[in-house]
């Protein structure tokens, strides 16, 4: 019976231990290339998007290039709400 | 095998060639290693599950890391709502991984260095995540777009940045994996071409940067898989759980 409770305690300090090493092991698994990438990837998704929307609607308005121009710029807004959204996620998971 | 670093990405029919209507849909080597890291993931998982010993081996401690990373990932990033979800999540997960590490053994093909790959894996998600959110919020999914605290005449303006931001989801998820994985591919082949032109004495340098290398790309291979993961959770999260 001794064993048994022995046992027990070892397993709850290795599954505590086991928690703590996954957690922090979570949390340093994003290398600084990976994050460079992540946030320059979410800057260009938006700005594409925003310029193909604007093409598109040129094209259904008859208006080249305006749309495309001011639709250009409101990307480049997304893009760097975008940015701004996932360093603030980057940020909270470091915590 | 010409020493151009491209070439490893060419796609070829193996096979007669098959169409349907306009649409080729002949068997490519990029079917065929589609196929065989899908075949991978399913005996991996078969031979892992098949006995489930209390001391576990090799394949069964796998599978087993597999699935408790993918589970508290969910539950960690989407809560207890997104579990119904993780038969989805964890085949996405094995799917990128093994088509990522089977890319990094020589002479295969890496099927998420096309952006056509991955762009249809995120445009799956992004329509099943829009369809999601709209079956448990209704018209309501559409508060998305609308952050609370904002000024009436900056609203229009507000609405339409954050259309745009939505639909760049798909296209900064697919470019992430695709750009990950072909310059990683590239820079290898472009440093394993060094040690060759370089000869026996020159080519000492390019080659032990070539196994350095080899090492990043298959942490990147990882890491882009659990990033591709994680994201998905995230939307489901936003499509589960709306806030604002």
């Amino acid at each position: 019976m001794k064993k048994f409770s022995e046992l027990s305690t070892r397993l709850k300090i290795a599954k505590k231990k086991a928690n703590k090493n996954s957690f922090n092991g979570n949390k340093k698994s994003s290398s600084a290339l990976g994050t460079a990438l992540k946030l320059s990837t979410e800057m260009v998704a938006a700005v594409f998007v925003g310029s193909i929307i604007g093409f598109i609607l040129d094209n259904w308005f008859d208006s080249k290039p305006w749309l495309t121009v001011i639709f250009f710029f409101v990307g480049a807004v997304a893009g760097i709400l975008n940015v701004i959204r996932s360093a603030k996620l980057m940020q909270k998971n470091n915590d | 095998m010409s020493t151009n670093p491209m070439h490893q990405f060419n796609v070829y029919r193996i096979g007669p060639e098959i169409n349907l209507g306009n649409v080729d849909i002949s068997f490519t080597n990029a079917s065929l290693f589609m196929i065989i890291s899908a075949l991978t993931i399913v005996s991996v998982l078969f031979v892992g599950t098949r006995r489930k010993a209390i001391v576990p081996t090799k394949i069964q401690l796998l599978t087993e890391l597999s699935y408790t990373l993918v589970s508290k990932m969910i539950s960690d990033t989407a809560g207890l709502k997104a579990k119904p979800y993780f038969p989805f999540v964890f085949s996405l997960f094995m799917f990128v991984l093994f088509c990522n590490m089977l890319g990094m053994l020589p002479y295969s093909f890496t099927v998420t260095s096309h952006i056509i790959v991955t762009f249809a894996l995120a445009a799956i998600i992004f329509l099943g995540v829009t369809i999601i959110g709209f079956v448990n919020h209704g018209i309501g999914y559409l508060k998305l777009f609308i952050p609370s605290g904002v000024p009436l005449f900056l609203l229009p303006l507000i609405v339409i940045i954050e259309i745009i931001s939505y639909l760049s989801r798909p296209v900064s998820l697919s470019v992430r994996l695709f750009a990950n994985m072909m310059a990683g591919h590239t820079m290898l082949k472009v440093f394993g071409g060094f040690v060759i032109s370089l000869g026996v004495l020159g080519g000492l340098l390019p080659l032990s940067f070539t196994v350095a290398l080899t090492g990043l790309e298959i942490l990147i291979a990882f890491l882009q898989a659990y990033v591709f993961a994680i994201l998905t959770c995230i939307y489901l999260n936003d499509a589960l759980n709306l806030k604002h």
